[in-house]
């Protein structure tokens, strides 16, 4: 089934790049501003998308993020080269973005804003393959 | 009183058609047409920087004529703290209160205490609001228009608390009426200010049905007269006059935080600082900090566009003033916390959004109107020079879409048109 994309836009994001780091959803939120979208839309997927966006600059090599307006919804599907994840199950647990030092040498670096992401969002998936990268995918829905 | 939009002039006599207000100013709100800068309305915040950057003196503040002081019996004085540091370290708020009184008001009051009450009540506030966090101050009017037209979705953060310049103008409008056996409506009450932000806030007031102020006049309006009241000579200076050190630093950035007991505070200052953290608690960050102070100046009200000292003495001044005041107070935290409770701090009314006129009225049309932006902006050489009276390329592709310019304003675009044509001729 093809779906309806009313408007897509993609982003390059590269890793380290702290300097640009919330360009790219400081980019996604003014475009929504733009288009009408409700307020509190905007904002959770702003807040997704800084997360997102972050764990590409602080954790992957390179990342395309693709913003997509469908008829119902507002969708993002981010791809990385990078290390990938190990254990997602661990990634995705809430607290996990505030992890203590002790927690952070366990191996998985700090701070993956995976729970909020999903928090933030009304479908989300995530897949990784370690040292390959990792995709993710999240969808509010308009209205 | 006339409502209006906004308290930004662009004196057409004066303006020359430059861009320099129009780069100037964050919000866009500025476009050149046949040599005059325009403001649009429903994008002005009056922040005052296409003020701070003109040139020619074209662009000012629309503040109160002082024929406007006549229709009241009794007219108060309600100087802006920064006022105090405009004539050095050794004239004493007592001085500048009195000189005031000399200049033709026939009463003043003093902020500083009302401030040092606010510290206050923002604390009691604090200790038992629940969130959204951070939650924002609302004393600079500029922000909480920023926060309307371009943060609407920050509206719950702002603090529901009136400003102390509004608060002490209620409080003393009742106070004297009843002293002097004056009906409320017969007494003016003038805000003496340092920005334009303020004049339009008593104009157009936020989260108050009507203003407890009459007008507003700026410190440069008022300085020459003032100056000359207090400097005349074989003058007996007046009986020192109690300020509130803690209140005084509410006329520079940092000032409204530093006599509060909550530490988990922040101070922001100047408009792209603003921005970006605004930005930033958009994307659901500095959730962790209880309280933010913003001011869209740089240095709070000392920097305002609309004062004669300049805002680093200024800031001297205040500092020098609270060296010499120690740490005097007579605001009893109980007392505070009861008028709380009784309601008197509370914004009377609801923060409303502003919100931009929508490209379109559905989601399918208003992304074909993007489409029609983009294909405007692919044309546009995109250098930003504003000859085309907008102040970015994007904001000239916006009106093109919007029907309010076209393309050809462009002078990049038009240079090409022409050659084409003139190509086209030769061949033909």
């Amino acid at each position: 089934m093809s779906e309806e994309v009313l408007y897509s836009e993609k982003f390059t994001i590269r890793g380290n790049d702290y300097e640009r780091g919330g360009e790219v959803a400081a980019r996604i939120k003014s475009v929504m501003k733009e288009l009408g979208i409700a307020p509190d839309i905007t904002r959770r997927l702003a807040i997704a998308n800084f997360e997102a966006e972050m764990n590409v600059i602080m954790y992957a090599d390179e990342a395309v993020l693709e913003f997509s307006v469908l008829p119902e919804a507002v969708r993002v599907v981010l791809e990385d080269r990078g290390q990938g994840i190990p254990n997602i199950e661990l990634a995705m647990q809430e607290g996990w973005s505030t992890a203590t030092p002790e927690m952070r040498r366990r191996g998985f670096g700090a701070g993956l804003g995976l729970p909020n992401i999903k928090r933030n969002s009304d479908e989300f998936a995530i897949e990784s393959a370690v040292g390959v990268g990792t995709t993710l995918r999240y969808l509010i829905r308009l209205g | 009183m006339s409502t209006r939009g906004h308290s930004i002039e662009i004196d057409a006599t004066e303006c020359i058609g430059c861009v320099d207000c129009c780069k100037a100013c964050p919000t866009k709100a500025i476009r050149v047409k046949d040599s005059l800068a325009v403001v649009i309305p429903e994008l002005c915040i009056d922040c005052g920087a296409c003020i701070r950057a003109c040139r020619y003196h074209a662009a000012r503040a629309l503040t109160t004529p002082t024929s406007d002081l006549k229709r009241f019996k009794h007219t108060v004085a309600l100087p802006s703290l920064t006022l105090y540091a405009q004539f050095g370290k050794d004239v004493l708020p007592a001085q500048v209160l009195q000189g005031l009184t000399e200049i033709g008001f026939d009463s003043h009051y003093d902020l500083s205490w009302m401030c040092e009450m606010l510290g206050g009540a923002t604390d009691a506030y604090l200790a038992e609001c629940e969130g959204p966090w951070p939650k924002i101050s609302v004393t600079c009017p500029a922000i909480v228009r920023l926060v309307q037209i371009r943060y609407p979705d920050m509206i719950p953060n702002l603090l529901p608390i009136e400003s102390a310049r509004e608060l002490a103008a209620k409080l003393l409008r009742k106070k004297l009426g009843m002293r002097l056996g004056l009906a409320e409506d017969e007494i003016g009450v003038f805000f003496i200010t340092p920005c334009s932000a303020i004049v339009n806030s008593i104009v157009a007031p936020v989260g108050l049905e009507q203003s407890y102020l009459d007008g507003a006049l700026s410190i440069s309006e008022v300085y020459g007269a003032l100056r000359q009241a207090i400097k005349k000579p074989g003058k007996e200076s007046p009986a020192e006059e109690e300020v509130s050190p803690s209140g005084l630093l509410w006329a520079m950035a940092g000032g409204e935080i530093a006599g509060m007991r909550n530490r988990n505070t922040m101070t922001v200052r100047g408009v792209r600082d603003v921005e970006y953290v605004f930005d930033h608690i958009e994307a659901g960050k500095f959730q962790s900090v209880d309280f933010i102070e913003a001011y869209i100046c740089p240095d709070g009200c000392v920097s305002g566009q609309l004062v004669v000292e300049g805002r680093y003495a200024a800031q001297r001044n205040i500092q020098q003033l609270c060296n010499r005041l120690g740490t005097q107070s007579h605001v009893k935290e109980e007392k505070v916390r009861s008028m709380l409770r009784e309601h008197f701090f509370d914004l009377e009314g609801q923060v409303k959004a502003r919100s931009i006129r929508p490209i379109a009225r559905d989601l399918r049309a208003a992304i074909a109107r993007k489409r029609e932006e983009q294909a405007v902006l692919d044309r546009l050489p995109k250098k930003d020079c504003a000859a085309c009276g907008a102040p970015t390329c994007a904001t000239l592709a916006e009106d093109v879409m919007r029907g309010n310019a076209s393309v050809e304003d462009c002078v990049f675009v038009k240079l090409a048109t022409l050659e084409q044509k003139l190509e086209q001729k030769k061949e033909g």
